[in-house]
């Protein structure tokens, strides 16, 4: 139901206004995030410049003509950057195709294409690195014997291999924004364009791409912010080729432990915050409107373009680009699980055990972490979740004054690197000011909140923005009152979107790395970390085991998602 | 409707399930009077911990043991973000680095233990007691003769930074991480100066852990690394690997290991009683024999067995680099940032 004006105020009460209870849900939220976001990143902020005392940059002089973190610094920016070009070059074409054309398998593509999004991402950095190393990686020799190459084509622990993970993980970000951006763009202009005898290419040219422009740019800087955050992949394909970002320079400066090392993690962390909420408040000056990712709901039919005697080739093309960029990264890491030996042939002789699958589900730290995980994750989302519906009637239904405060933290909270949250965190919050929560589940909560919310509330409030509010109306019109209402009408309504919702912001907490490699304490560990760790430290089998398994419980609960809603959810 | 209840119904009743792993072990009878919890901090590769946990909880089953794994640097890292709070997380450390123990033992936290075997110890201890050597671990080098043949490659640390048929082709452990790295680099540089860490980062030496060094061994993308002894020994016995130890020419590096409590102003549990009994367990003939199936040597004189076929102990001491734990003490930020600097890619 397309609402003509979803601006209208469902009631106009002339209550005493600080009894309302909507300006007090607004003051409950914008109270927390001023205590736990915005106050931690102002210390942070304030810790970097007032480190002596007294405003000095000797910090930043300091840090930043060290050259191990000027090198840090040009590698995020070029890594980030590049990153961002080719995820977008990817990006719009595979929704192009996927949205706008017969291309055979549209269906399958598009979830696979979407799942990598739901996959951590330094899984793809664990799978690259088996891979593509330049010496016995097993792309690189497969590669070697068909084009009888003298050595091994590519390396992936250089600037370029750091791209590609990067890239390769992070283009669904561009993917899904541009795909459900095409997905509610009026067709009709495309058609006029067809209908007034534009190949499909020119209207491609001409008419999508121009009006695509906003969303691109969105899908764009979301791709650039994103990389430049990235701890997982530089630290695990970038550090042994000595190619350090400012990410793994940060922990690397928290684990020396020193108050200097802190004050230097500040520092650095400053500069990763400046750089992303510029290019958050360029993106947002940018479209004008935010983006959302909601749930599906086809509204109109787009004409879909006939590829005619393309339609084969260019779905091989698209299907050798799933099996590079997915399917083969997923398989070596399940590969790796039950090997015993990686080098030889998983089928050589008495080389496959189960071994490390028993072990990961047997061994304590790694059990008390899964459960560390789900119930901060469900902590997370249920909480987040909450706020984003309080959010989302506040923001579609009312027209009080300050709403958009919250709004504009909760996005803002998203767009920060999840190591400036953690780092900011953890100095504010270790008793210096009253609350001490260090070291506790609860602050690992309230950091995956603070990042991961938005995603929730984007999905409720498109849900809410599709729904009259005259079906509320009537309710109240035929006596119920207005609790009544949200609960027979609205909240029927928008189920599958606060069930997609919940996940949204699930997924991500549930197999979240940075954030957890700093908060965590002696019982707080976390899947994300103890997957770092075997990998790092203990044995690569098991943590590839481990990774299976959070890749298997993330697509099977995808998969429980969409058989629910009836296919009405989709990222 | 009916339907997206009944699911999520299920899925919160199986999710409860989780918690109801985690809560099954509870010891039940009184055993010499000791109870209570005992948090271990160590540095111990989470393949022993498991196996040494296991014993301890049939030596102790009145104790409630838990042992929380971070490499030596991060557990250092916290103790010291636990000390400017005020109280520490733990009741026991048994991390890899012997200069911690003095660090520890100035800082007061520490509390003494007198045992009665301590005239057994074939290696340096505390005499006050407040730190015991309780493992043995020896930074050796190791290669695949699968792969490689030992002529072909560096037998001794020298050559293993100054030998270029080995460039970007070796591995070795993070010393801002990892304290048996600090102490190697702190030997290293003593016998070979700081030119000594310039010479490895023109080697492109990889900075990585054990396990990923000598996975690249078993691969062949790395030709030679430097490794902690146990690690090799553990994949030998239990992976059937053929990877090898080379007992370096110019001197292995060998790391005693200690043992520490925190005393009751510090510690969380207080447990004085279990740390007691935990630590004279660990240097007993039977926690000792313990430490040797777990791939690491002996610091008794009365139970000499090497791990697995690693030689002798009085063999490896023959032959060694000396470290200097006082300097590393003092020299640790200079010795972590002069490496970071020197192995950084230019």
């Amino acid at each position: 139901m397309r609402a003509l004006n979803p601006q209208a105020p469902l009631n106009e009460e002339k209550h005493r206004w600080f009894l309302d209870p909507k300006w007090l849900i607004i003051i409950a939220i914008v109270g927390f995030l001023l205590v736990f976001q915005v106050f931690p990143l102002v210390y942070l902020v304030f810790r970097a410049f007032f480190s002596t005392g007294t405003f000095s940059l000797e910090a930043f002089k300091r840090v930043y003509t060290y050259p191990l973190n000027w090198s840090a610094l040009t590698n995020t920016v070029v890594a980030a950057t590049f990153s961002m070009i080719f995820g977008v070059l990817i990006a719009f074409p595979l929704a192009w195709l996927v949205g706008r054309t017969n291309l055979y398998g549209k269906k399958f593509f598009r979830t696979l294409f979407v799942a990598t999004y739901m996959v951590p991402p330094y899984v793809g950095a664990m799978a690259w690195m088996r891979l593509l190393n330049p010496t016995v990686g097993s792309m690189n020799m497969f590669l070697q014997k068909i084009f009888n190459l003298g050595s091994a084509p590519f390396d992936i622990y250089t600037m370029g291999g750091l791209i590609w993970v990067l890239t390769g993980f992070y283009y669904p970000y561009a993917f899904i924004t541009i795909s459900r951006a095409m997905e509610k763009m009026d067709p009709s202009l495309e058609e006029a364009s067809r209908i007034s005898g534009a190949s499909p290419l020119t209207t491609l040219r001409t008419i999508t791409l121009p009006m695509m422009l906003p969303s691109i740019v969105a899908a764009a800087l979301l791709v650039f912010v994103a990389a430049g955050s990235c701890y997982g992949i530089p630290s695990i394909i970038g550090v042994p080729g000595q190619i350090h970002t400012v990410t793994t320079r940060i922990i690397d400066f928290v684990y020396i432990g020193s108050q200097e090392g802190l004050t230097d993690a500040t520092t650095l962390a400053v500069f990763l915050m400046l750089i992303a909420n510029v290019v958050l408040y360029l993106s947002t000056f940018s479209i004008g409107k935010k983006q959302y990712i909601t749930v599906s709901g086809k509204s109109t039919r787009p004409n879909i373009v006939d590829l005619g005697r393309w339609r084969i080739p260019i779905t091989a093309l698209v299907i050798i680009f799933a099996l590079v960029v997915v399917i083969i990264p997923f398989v070596t890491v399940a590969l790796s699980s039950i090997t015993v030996n990686l080098g030889e042939s998983v089928f050589a002789e008495g080389n496959i055990t189960w071994r490390y699958w028993e072990r990961i589900f047997t061994r304590k730290s790694i059990i008390n972490s899964a459960r560390n995980s789900l119930v901060s994750a469900v902590m997370a989302a249920t909480f987040g979740l909450l706020v984003s519906c309080m959010m989302a009637y506040l923001l579609v239904r009312t027209n009080i004054k300050g709403k958009k405060i919250p709004d504009f933290m909760i996005t803002v909270g998203s767009g920060t690197p999840s190591v400036v949250i953690a780092l900011s965190l953890i100095m504010s919050m270790s008793g210096k000011f009253g609350i001490n929560i260090y070291n506790t589940l609860t602050i690992m909560v309230i950091a995956y909140m603070i990042k991961y919310m938005m995603m929730g509330m984007r999905t409720v409030v498109s849900a809410l923005t599709q729904i009259s509010p005259s079906l509320e109306e009537a309710s109240q019109i035929s006596g119920a009152s207005w609790l009544r209402s949200m609960k027979n009408v609205t909240l029927p309504l928008i189920a599958p979107a606060l069930v997609a919702g919940w996940f949204l912001i699930f997924m991500p907490c549930f197999y979240e790395l940075t954030m957890s490699t700093l908060l965590y304490s002696t019982n707080t560990k976390t899947l994300g970390y103890e997957l770092y760790t075997y990998q790092t430290y203990h044995n690569q089998q098991t943590a590839s085991a481990l990774a299976t398994a959070i890749l298997f419980t993330v697509f099977g609960i995808n998969w429980l998602l969409n058989k629910l809603t009836d296919g009405e959810f989709s990222i | 409707m009916k339907k997206l209840f009944m699911v999520l119904c299920v899925l919160v009743i199986a999710s409860t399930l989780v918690f109801a792993a985690g809560s099954a072990e509870k010891p039940k009878a009184a055993d010499g009077g000791l109870s209570g919890k005992l948090v271990i901090y160590t540095s111990m590769y989470d393949d022993v911990i498991e196996a040494i946990d296991e014993t301890l909880e049939k030596v102790f089953p009145t104790i409630d043991i838990e042992f929380f794994y971070g490499g030596t640097g991060t557990l250092q890292a916290k103790i010291a973000a636990e000390v400017a709070a005020g109280k520490l997380g733990c009741d026991m450390l048994m991390v890899a680095d012997p200069s911690y123990a003095l660090e520890l033992k100035a800082m007061g936290v520490l509390q003494p233990i007198m045992i009665n075997n301590a005239a057994d110890l074939a290696f340096d201890y505390d005499k006050e007691g407040y730190w015991y050597p309780v493992r043995i671990s020896n930074m050796v080098l190791a290669y695949n003769p699968g792969k490689f043949s030992k002529a072909d490659i560096p037998n001794s640390f020298y050559d293993f930074a100054y030998d270029k048929r080995v460039e970007g082709m070796i591995s070795m452990s993070n010393p801002l991480t990892s304290g048996t790295a600090l102490d190697t680099i702190s030997a290293l540089k003593d016998k070979y100066g700081y030119e000594y860490f310039t010479a490895l980062g023109q080697q492109k030496v990889k900075i990585e852990s054990g396990s990923v060094a000598l996975t690249k061994l078993e691969t062949g993308e790395c030709k030679v690394i430097m490794i902690l002894e146990e690690s090799v020994l553990q994949k030998r016995e239990m992976d059937r690997s053929k990877i090898e130890v080379i007992y370096p020419t110019d001197g292995t590096i060998v790391v005693p290991s200690p043992i520490m409590s925190i005393n009751d102003q510090w510690s969380p549990n207080k447990n004085s009683a279990a740390a007691k009994a935990v630590t004279e367990w660990f240097m007993s003939e039977e926690g000792q024999k313990n430490i040797v199936k777990a791939w690491m040597h002996s610091v008794s004189a009365k139970y000499p067995t090497p791990p697995y076929d690693a030689i002798p102990t009085k063999e490896i001491l023959k032959n060694t680099i000396p470290v200097d734990w006082q300097a590393t003490v003092t020299l640790r930020e200079e010795l972590r940032t002069k490496f970071q600097e020197a192995v950084a890619k230019k």
